[in-house]
């Protein structure tokens, strides 16, 4: 209920919903530290040597050190996006955990905190595994500053995870996923600096470009991987707008849960 | 005995409560209070609004007016202490199909707090005592109707709750399943527990409930024990005579309820009605019973939805 105290809200409760997540997918480690591996070598393969083998130099670097970055970014934005709309969706739909959580001492925002929580553990595990297969691939020129990455990256997926739960707050069936999918991930995935410098578009597309949170994102991880300088005071900027946007995100969906679950 | 002051204080206590969803107006201005440790029944047709009621009581839904206490206090002010008080059995199954009928116990375990060495030992025995030990280790699709409420009934026991709130706890299973459940429901009536349940069978309210509060439409028709329910709205004897009625068989003066495909008398006297009858008519007869009751207060035509 609206009424009742729901803060502090990151303690042993919303820990409790991330340890049901958690055990769950224990079961699951197998497949998912295959695709996790899997998939950005796939990706290797088809970009590293399609267009690595036309395109030489990006950006004052490698093709291979500026894929790799984009590509964690990648694997934070994926699952951490996934699990927080279709994972979620079908726990709050579907299964009804979400009724049974909330008949017990468990607040909405601890459990919202919970879900997200685990769905940024998602999207930072998938981009660790891009970091040790880019290491490996030759592709990461700074292992401190890909060290260093490893926090950047956890705040990204936390805001993905963030935004992800917006459209599930929203959802009434599955379809609102297909629009999620079509203008929020596939989007980051081309513009955002991922496979291409955004400079390369036209100025529309830049403008859009600049407002995803993971243009952001990989303006800061890449630097940090590839070993070039980094102003601080951009990397500043760019990781305040991507926190901002997820205290914003997370507000929203939690004002549109509410709105749902007790009105 | 518990001690006086502690008994005099209701577990829920609601004055008035109304809920409105729009234009529907789902419960229109309901009082009652629940004495610690009795079993209370709440029965009405689909609809009726016994859900909303117990969504009310849990916090789940927010009132539209009137007042609402939990074990005295109103539920903002006990906040998360007042769900650590108060196990839920919903209707539906939310169980969490991902885990096995242990983990489902252990995890639920954590939401309330309860920490591993305490869930260690509570677990087990909460499976021994909705008889689950067997099956600990199965995913909850294995399990079948039966086992399945069984295992939301530990669920809602994990955190030794003082309230237990069942919204249909048989419904859809077969009788030995029922009869199962009933013995557990009437253990922890012994224990001292407070049970708070809906139904829409009438042996399990007679069979379960020290009160009964018949509601329909959003508003209470009537409440006292099953037998005051039984002397107040139906006389002692029931006639089942099925159609078409006997030749020369004349009701006037008796009471009836026509159920379809047969008529209902009712009578102190049995002979009231036998020597309308011809000798070689046939008829059912019984005592009166809470369905006779409850048909009498809420009619009986098919509910939208029901």
């Amino acid at each position: 209920m609206t009424a009742h105290t729901d803060f502090p809200a990151v303690n042993r409760y919303s820990h409790a919903v991330w340890r049901r997540n958690a055990l769950v997918w224990r079961r699951l480690i197998g497949p998912s530290l295959c695709t996790n591996v899997l998939d950005p070598l796939i990706f290797l393969f088809a970009f590293g040597y399609g267009l690595g083998a036309v395109v030489d130099q990006v950006g004052g670097m490698s093709y291979l050190s500026f894929v790799i970055p984009g590509m964690m970014c990648y694997g934070a934005m994926f699952a951490a996006s996934f699990e927080s709309t279709v994972s979620v969706y079908a726990r709050f739909s579907l299964q009804r955990t979400w009724d049974a959580i909330l008949a017990t001492p468990v607040t909405l925002t601890e459990l919202m905190l919970g879900e997200m929580s685990w769905a940024a553990t998602k999207g930072l595990f998938s981009a660790c595994c891009v970091i040790v297969v880019g290491s490996l691939w030759g592709g990461v020129a700074s292992p401190l500053g890909a060290l260093l990455a490893i926090p950047v990256l956890a705040l990204g997926a936390i805001c993905f995870a963030c935004c992800g739960l917006v459209a599930t707050a929203h959802a009434k069936t599955w379809d609102i996923f297909a629009y999620f999918f079509t203008f929020w991930v596939t989007p980051m995935f081309m513009f955002s600096g991922t496979f291409f410098e955004v400079g390369r578009f036209p100025l529309v597309v830049r403008i859009i470009a600049w407002a995803l949170p993971m243009t952001h994102l990989i303006a800061v991880v890449r630097p940090l991987t590839a070993g070039v300088a980094l102003d601080p005071w951009a990397a500043a900027g760019h990781l305040a707008y991507v926190a901002a946007l997820a205290v914003t995100a997370f507000a929203i969906a939690r004002y549109r849960f509410g709105a749902r679950l007790y009105g | 005995m518990e001690g006086r002051a502690a008994a005099a204080t209701p577990v829920i206590e609601i004055r008035e409560l109304e809920k409105r969803y729009g234009d529907v107006h789902a419960v229109r201005g309901v009082s009652f209070a629940i004495a610690a440790g009795t079993c209370v029944g709440l029965l009405g047709p689909n609809g009726a609004g016994k859900t909303t009621i117990m969504r009310m009581i849990m916090a789940l839904a927010e009132p539209s007016a009137g007042q609402l206490r939990l074990f005295g206090e109103a539920p903002e002010a006990l906040g998360r202490t007042m769900r650590e008080r108060v196990g839920l059995v919903p209707q539906e199954d939310n169980l969490d199909p991902d885990l096995s009928v242990r983990q489902n116990l252990e995890v639920y375990g954590r939401y309330f707090g309860r920490s591993a060495g305490d869930l260690a030992t509570r677990v087990p025995r909460l499976l021994d005592f909705m008889q689950l030990a067997e099956r600990s280790g199965a995913k909850v699709m294995q399990l079948s109707g039966g086992m399945k409420r069984r295992l939301i009934i530990a669920r809602a026991l994990i955190a030794d709750p003082e309230l237990i709130i069942l919204d249909e706890p048989t419904t859809g299973l077969d009788p030995q399943a029922r009869v199962l459940i009933w013995r557990r429901l009437l253990d922890l009536k012994r224990e001292g527990k407070t049970l708070l349940l809906t139904t829409h069978y009438m042996d399990e309210a007679q069979r379960l409930c020290d009160r009964i509060i018949i509601i329909d439409g959003g508003r209470i028709l009537d409440e006292g024990s099953p037998q005051d329910l039984i002397d107040r709205h139906v006389r002692g004897h029931v006639f089942e005579i099925a159609k078409p009625l006997p030749a020369g068989f004349t009701e006037e003066g008796l009471e009836r309820n026509d159920v379809g495909d047969a008529v209902l008398y009712y009578a102190n006297d049995p002979a009231e009605v036998t020597r309308r009858l011809p000798a070689d008519a046939t008829f059912l007869r019984r005592h009166a019973n809470l369905e006779d009751v409850f048909l009498r207060l809420t009619g009986h035509g098919l509910r939208q939805g029901g």
